[in-house]
Order: C-alpha cells, then structure tokens, then sequence
C-alpha cells in the first residue's frame, strides 16, 4: 500500500479515497458522448457535414465551382464563402472567454484580434476551414464532394518562424487587421513591456550575480480522444445542438449572437465529454456556425465532426524565452526579467493569455517580493496551425525559463536551488519564506531523496558504463483560488430533496473527465450531512442542457471541484430551513422549536420522540423541496498554493535516450476535495507533461509549410509502457477563503515536469538542453556527439 | 437476385446483414457495430489503429475494431462491451479502483471501453498477469488522461477476483 494524505480536517466525505461516481457508467461502456448520439441509427435523415481545407499553407481562393459536386448522388447541400448566408456574418475570434465567463461579441475577450471570418477565402495553414462546407448522406459522399469541388487557388508566399515573420518584406497573414505580423498591444493582455516593477537595470547593477537562459517550448497540442464535434437542427426558429462543446453556455451565446438568433431560441446539450485539456477552450469555433446554417437550409440534422487528423487543430504556444536573473552572494533575488516571443500560428485566439496574461498572475502571487521584475512579450502570427488554450496555459512556458533560472543561480552560488526558492518566492498578502513552498519543497526532496541522490552536475556514477542519472526540480505557484474566478460570476447550484430523503443534484458543469462530478456529490453530503444520507443517496445530472439548467460552471482552471462545493455548503442551511418549515406543519409546532441531525428532527427541548426525516417527509406533502442557489466567488485575496515536481532520470550517453525513472508530483490543495480524483490528476497529468517533455512535437515541412505528424503513429503520447513510477503528493497547507479553502490543481499538474526534467538532464550529463522536447538526437547534439 | 449477405455474431447474436449501400465495402466493423447496431461503447478517435479505444474481441482476441473491414468480419464470433456480463470483474475493478497511490482508473472514460476490453481478453489468456505484462499488452491503448497506473492496478485486482471466483 502508498502512504494515503493526511486531511487537516477529517471529515465525513470530502477528501474521500473512494470510486468516481461514474465509475460503472463509463468502465461499462453505457455513459453516453455527443457522438453516441448521433450514430446514424438514432438520427433519422441524419446527414454528415464536411468542410474544405486549405492544402496550402498561405493561399487565397479566386472562385469555387461546385457544380460537379452538386450533382454526385448523396450530396444534399453546398454552403460557400460566397454564399450571402455566410458572406454576411461579422468578423469572429476563437478567443471570446477563456472559459470563465459568458461574453457577448462586444465585450469578447480578444476583441482586439477578430481575425477570423466563418468559411473564408484567405487560408493561413495546412487544414485552415475554408471556401466550402458539403452536407451529405453519409461522409463518405461528402468528401467525395470536396474532392471534386474545382478550387481556383491563388498560392501566397508563406512564412513558419515567428523571428523571419518579424522581418521586413514578411509575407503578412492578417493585412486587414495591420501591416504587421506581430499582434498589436491590447486593452487586455496590455502592452508589450505588461510588467515593469521597480528598476531593472538598478537590480541588475546591485546584483553580484547575472544569469542568462534561454528556453524553448514546442508546440505540442491536447489530444483529447474525442474528437470535437457538434449534431445540429434547426427547427423552425429553434435551434438545438448536441455537442461535446464543455461550455454550453457559451456556445449559446456564440450562436445566438453570431447567426442572430434569440438566446432563448438556442438550446446546447452537452453530455459526457471525452477529455478536454484546453482543446476548444471556447465554444465560439466557425465549425457550430456553418453546420446551423446546413441545418437551416435543408431542415435536416447535420452532423458534424472532426477527423483525429483535423483534431489537430489548435494546441499549445511555441513561446522563447530569454531570461536574466541578478542576486546577491546570499541567494537574494535584486531583478528578474524575460523577454518572450510567441509563435501564434495563424489565428489569434487565446495566445496572449499564455503570452501576458498567465506571467502577469505569475507575477502578481510569486514574485511579490523580488523589488525589480520587468516581462516584455509578443505574439506573432506565422502560417502554422493556430495556438489556442492547452492546460497549464502560459504557465507551462514560463516556468521552462523560471526553474532553469534558479536552478542556474544555486550553481553560481553554491547554494541548494531549492533554498533559492523559498527565499525568493510568495505573494504578497504573506511574510517570506512562504509556508507552502517551503512544505511542498521538503516533502518533494524528502520523497525524492534529493541529497543522497543529487550531485554535481555530471558528476555521479556511470551505470552500466554507458548512463547517468540525476535528479531535478521545479516550482511554480499555484492559481484558481475562489479570489482568482470573481469573472466567473454567479456559480449555480440546484438541490432538490425528494420525498424519499434522495437528492437529486443540478450543479452544471459539462464533465470532462475532471472528477469534478464527484467533488460536487461528495461536498453535497458533506452540506446535507445533517440530513444522514450518504454520496449514494445523490443522483448528480450528468448532462447540461442550456434549456433546463441554470448556467454551468466551466471546467476550465480545474476549480469546479470546490466552487460548486462552497456555494452547497452556504445552501444547506436554506434547504434545512425549508424541511424544517414543512416538518413543523405536521408537528404542530414551530420550525424554531426544532432541528434536524443525522436524518432524525427531534424538538429542541428535547420533548417528545425522534422522528426520521424520511417518514415525516412521506406524510407531509409529497412535492420535492428544492433550493437554488447562487453565489459569487469569495474575493478575499488569499494568494495561491505551491505546486512542484522533482524528477529522477537515466540518460544513455551512447543512444542519447532521456528515461524519466520517476516522478514526484507535489501539490498544496488547501483542502483535499476527493482524494482518488485529485491524484489521478496529478499521475494523469504526466501524460501530457512527459509526452511534452520527450516526444511531443508538430513537425513541419519547412519547405511546403506542410505539417508532417497529425496522426498518433508519427506523433507519440506517451503509452502504459514509457510511463514511470508516479508519487503523487497531496498537501494540505495553504488555505483560503470559504468551507473548504481548497484550490484548483489539476491544470497545474503538467507545468512543472519539462523544467524538473531538463535539471535533472543536466544534473546527469552536466549539459544544459533547454528546449523540449528532448529527443536522442538533442542529447547527442549538447554531449559534442556526431548523430 | 437477392444481394450477397453479411452474417456475424454479435454478442451471442446471429446478426444478418445485406451489403450494399448501408454496408459498403469499404466500412470498418467499427463503424458497423457504433452505426448500425448502436453498440456505442466502443469509441473511434484515430481510425487508424493507434489508440486502442475500438478494441473488440473477435473469437477470443482483442482486435481493433477500425482496422477490420465490417465484411471481414463475417463469419466470427465479436464480443463488444456491451456483451459482458453485468458483474464482469474486469469493468467492476476499472469502476472501483481507488487506492491509494495510483489515482483512478479512468477519468473521461472514453479510452476505458477499448482498456477493457484489451485486458479482458489478456486475463483470458494470462489470469495472473505480472505488472510488465500488463504494461506491455495494454500499451496499445492510448489514456490521453494518463490513468496508467490506476488503470494497471485495476487489472491486478480484477485478476484476484477472478482467480477467487474460479476457486469457490
């Protein structure tokens, strides 16, 4: 057995090790996705859409003759740029909300940069949507049609590398929104110096130590298995769409804005969804739109899906960085500064929350206490496939050039990287060391038997003639406490006690995976425990549906898991307040004179006999009593957690193979909300993480601008086999506002692994490899090796 | 003249089916089973064999279901999951797994179909299966939310439910 946490407080259900509530549901194969929905046996007259793509990496389209595929048997519509249905929608972005709102057009969150147009002429990469969209019997017949679609396409010069799209003469992607390929400064992801605290060459001057690095992260993407996809009709002024979209809410208001439609008059479903991971953070993609307006004009139900090779469709930003530290001999930070060009690809969407956004929280709970911190940032478009949202949004980037920084800075000073750490690092709310960091630094090194096993850069011992091995870390501050989703709004809760004491609950959230559905049934115990019943007792909705639930709470910044359980635990004293209304009618006294524990109402002054709350329910009226409610995130700024991973590698000097041994994952929760569901977050997590690390990589032909690996074979995630030994490490330490405290981890789980990696590589061959991911040929490359 | 035929069984079922234009040639058995029969348990991400989450198991061996041809399979025996029994130890360890340590077996639960299958026709084949044999036959199958040692643990346990079963 593995040591199981340890709760700081022990209660009745959260913070359980217990099974997800939809454990049988999915191990059984009976839980139901978007796209079991719409097989073609359970949708009559359904009919399959497929849209055009680009072959081309810059080109326009001159005309479109469609002709002959109209006439192939099977083919039922053709929608083209052309097209006024289509010609006529405005100007979109795939950036309106990263997820946590529900924003009009007016007030999307990238405003600035609606450089996308629904079915456009002008393609900026390999599989941009463009010119055409066929409807079909069966997709076969659809793309059948596409191919004999005649495209007149006029080629564009094309560009790949964010620095060669910065130089004069550049062939420039979006002319209509500058003559510039580098995205123009905003009001929100603000200007392109975004940080400038004190002086930076000051701190650099009283520095007695300067360090440079410079760090590269490629452009891996989500690879959630199910592919994104949407079933809609549209019948007479309704529109209802079925859809694996995690936003429901927000994929309403895209539609009702975009094709001009009455909120009310669009109904979005959402079921199971098959993973997520920041892939279509928003649900503002053209793909809802043209395949409405398929609906729209044949009166069908139009289905349309994403191939695994059009799944690669948006991922994770390209971001280099160059960074400089400056301190004194003591380990004191005086300056930190980075520069940071983003390769955007050829749509804007969410790039610059990764770029400015994400290092502005980064700045704003960790480096508190560093007097001079100065980021500089662009983003620039390129002809590659678009950047979006992928977890550890920004985060992950940043932390690739933060630990090389510290981890280089204890070298030059000969001080324990991880002393470097909690000497420097907090928020600003509390005193320094900061006691999560320090907690969630001793218990990774305790784990990981950091003194034993580090030792001088490519300094241990060889095993088996050939290898080296070396440990490495890295830190980065936590994010997604309740004072961080204030944008969020109001989060909705429905609790409704039927007349048999079961609970039937309404908190909306489309669940991807996240576990989150189990935090919520878990916390609704925990709020109703007076009421004696247990998690099975609940029945959790499992779909949301935009016409029955009030607005669901995105899973995006992993902290569903205790918003929802907050507003339970502020909710429970109504619920108890109306049972006790109704009880006291058929006790003949009033709800003051009594109370309910444990499933029992008994008076409070003890007259009279226990009475199960179950059998006074049956007697009086027989209607459920249901609360709803909601409720605003607590603002108190609590600062954030820390989160770190150590890692232990074996590098073969001879095949330059990285194996990662294993891996500590160590994350302050404040509160443990379900504790099965929070490690398999933080083991899961390492899927993404390692796969970033060591294999994960879009390869372009640089010559065509033709991406080479949109497929699984040539694109490896890592297997049951390449995964090491995993420790995760569930801390309770920090705490914030509310019941619980508790704060998001699951985003967080990837971002520290890349960085705790490459120390850990140059801990075992004593060379720094500063981009991921690391394959055998890098390796080779930093030990002066012929490949 | 009546068209040729397509004849298979299906979870204990004699299924017969006429080729044409609901059953082109060119259709996998993955398509057929999710399509026309509605067994939507098992899922298609890649179509290309590289994923593991249309694993069946076609007269006693797992297979991935997007890479046989729907006329192919005529004449055998496939077992989807939607055939196995209720208390199959298999499904019963992936729903419970929660010990400590390993996390969950599944989180979205669209690979765990395919997982399932995979190590249902491994314990019919090896009932006490070693960790690096289960690593090795279930690394065909793609967990995208990296449930692989929860998802190995599980495996464990439905081999000693199994092999307490088989002893009583």
């Amino acid at each position: 057995m593995k040591p199981a946490y340890t709760p700081r407080v022990q209660r009745s259900h959260v913070g359980a090790y217990r099974p997800r509530i939809d454990g049988i549901e999915k191990a059984s194969g009976r839980a139901k996705y978007a796209g079991d929905l719409m097989v073609k046996c359970r949708v009559p007259g359904l009919l399959y859409a497929k849209v055009l793509r680009s072959p081309f990496p810059h080109a326009r389209i001159r005309s479109l003759d469609v002709s002959q595929a109209l006439q192939l048997r099977g083919v039922a519509d053709i929608l083209t740029f052309e097209d006024p249905d289509v010609a006529c929608l405005k100007s979109t972005n795939a950036g309106w909300t990263d997820g946590v709102d529900t924003l009009s057009y007016e007030r999307m969150m990238w405003r600035r940069f609606r450089d996308r147009r629904v079915l456009g002429s002008h393609a900026r990469w390999v599989g941009d949507e463009v010119g055409a969209v066929v409807a079909a019997e069966r997709e076969e017949i659809a793309e059948e049609a596409l191919r004999l679609i005649k495209v007149d396409w006029e080629l564009l010069p094309f560009v790949l590398d964010p620095v060669d799209a910065m130089a004069p003469g550049a062939p420039i992607l979006h002319p209509e929104l500058g003559d510039t390929n580098v995205l123009p400064e905003d009001t929100v992801g603000g200007a392109d110096v975004f940080v400038d605290k004190g002086d930076i060459a000051q701190g650099l001057a009283d520095a007695d130590v300067v360090l440079n690095a410079t760090t590269t992260y490629h452009n891996a993407t989500q690879n959630s298995l199910d592919n994104w996809n949407c079933l809609i009709e549209w019948s007479r002024d309704h529109v209802t769409v079925w859809s694996n979209s995690y936003e429901a809410h927000q994929t309403r208001m895209h539609i009702s804005e975009m094709l001009d439609v009455p909120l009310n008059s669009v109904r979005v479903v959402s079921p199971y969804v098959g993973g997520q991971f920041g892939r279509g953070d928003t649900g503002d993609q053209p793909f809802f739109l043209f395949t409405a307006l398929l609906a729209k004009r044949t009166g069908r139900p139009v289905w349309f899906r994403h191939s695994r090779r059009e799944s690669f469709h948006d991922g994770r930003q390209h971001i280099c960085y160059e960074g400089t530290i400056g301190a004194k001999t003591d380990g004191t930070i005086t300056a930190l500064s980075f520069k940071s060009i983003g390769n955007v690809g050829a749509y804007a969407d969410h790039s610059m929350f990764a770029i400015k956004f994400a290092p502005v929280e980064a700045t704003e709970v960790a480096f508190a206490h560093i007097p001079n911190v100065r980021f500089e940032g662009r983003g620039v478009y390129t002809n590659k496939m678009p950047a979006c949202m992928m977890r550890g949004v920004g985060n992950s980037q940043l932390n690739l050039i933060l630990g090389r920084l510290v981890d280089g800075l204890g070298e030059a000073l000969n001080i324990d990287p991880l002393e470097i750490a909690w000497r420097n690092f907090g928020h600003q709310w509390e005193q320094l060391p900061n006691k999560s960091l320090v907690e969630v630094l001793r218990t990774g090194a305790a784990r990981i038997s950091w003194k034993e096993k580090r030792h001088l850069p490519g300094e241990g011992s060889l095993v088996d003639g050939v290898k080296r091995r070396g440990v490495g870390f890295s830190f980065h501050p936590g994010w997604h406490a309740e004072w961080q989703e204030l944008r969020r709004g109001e989060v909705h809760v429905t609790m409704t006690v039927n007349a048999d004491c079961s609970i039937t609950l309404d908190a909306p959230t489309v669940e991807t995976g996240t576990g989150s559905n189990t935090c919520n049934v878990l916390g609704c115990a925990e709020a109703l425990s007076f009421l004696g019943i247990s998690s099975g007792d609940i029945h959790w909705i499992s779909t949301v549906d935009t016409d029955a639930s009030p607005q669901d709470c995105v899973q995006t910044d992993s902290s569903v898991s205790f918003l929802q359980s907050e507003v339970m635990a502020a909710a429970s004293k109504e619920v108890k307040a109306k049972l006790l209304e109704r009880i006291a009618l058929l006790l003949d006294a009033t709800p003051a004179e009594l109370d309910i524990d444990a499933g029992f109402v008994y008076r409070r002054d003890a007259a009279g006999c226990r009475r199960s709350v179950k059998e006074l329910l049956c007697e009086a009226s027989l209607d459920p009593i249901t609360v709803s409610v909601s409720r605003r995130p607590l603002g108190t700024r609590t600062g954030v957690p820390f989160i770190a991973t150590f890692a232990e590698v074996e590098v073969n000097t001879e095949t330059g193979q990285v194996l990662v041994l294993r891996l500590v994952v160590v994350n302050d929760c404040g509160t443990v909300m379900y504790a099965s569901g929070a490690e398999a977050q933080q083991i899961g997590g390492q899927c993404i993480a390692l796969g970033e690390s060591l294999t994960e990589e879009i390869i372009y032909d640089e010559r065509t601008g033709f991406p080479l690996n949109f497929n699984w074979i040539d694109y490896q995630i890592p297997t049951m086999a390449d995964m090491p030994e995993i420790e995760p490490v569930l801390l309770e330490v920090w705490r914030g506002e509310g019941e619980y405290g508790a704060c998001g981890i699951g985003e967080g789980t990837v971002t520290c692994t890349p960085r705790a990696v490459l120390n850990a590589v140059y801990n075992a061959i004593g060379v720094r490899i500063d981009s991921i991911p690391v394959k055998p040929e890098a390796v080779l490359r930093a030990l002066g090796k012929t490949i | 003249m009546r068209p040729p035929g397509l004849q298979l069984m299906i979870n204990g079922q004699i299924c017969r089916l006429d080729t044409g234009f609901s059953v082109a040639p060119t259709m996998t058995l993955a398509s057929l089973l999710r399509e026309h029969f509605g067994l939507t348990g098992l899922k298609i991400p890649c179509d290309l064999g590289a994923c593991g989450a249309c694993t069946v198991i076609m007269d006693g061996k797992a297979v991935l279901s997007c890479m046989v041809l729907a006329v192919e399979a005529a004449g055998h025996e496939i077992l989807t999951i939607e055939g196995l029994p209720a208390d199959d130890c298999v499904v019963q360890a992936f729903a419970e797994q929660s010990e400590p340590g390993y996390g969950t077996a599944l989180q979205c639960g669209f690979c765990t179909p395919g997982f399932v299958m995979t190590a249902r026709a491994l314990l019919d084949r090896v009932p006490s299966p070693s960790v690096s044999e289960i690593k090795e036959a279930l690394s065909g199958n793609l967990c995208r939310c990296g449930c692989y040692a929860g998802i190995a643990q599980a495996v464990l346990h439905a081999s000693e439910i199994q092999a307490k079963a088989s002893t009583r």
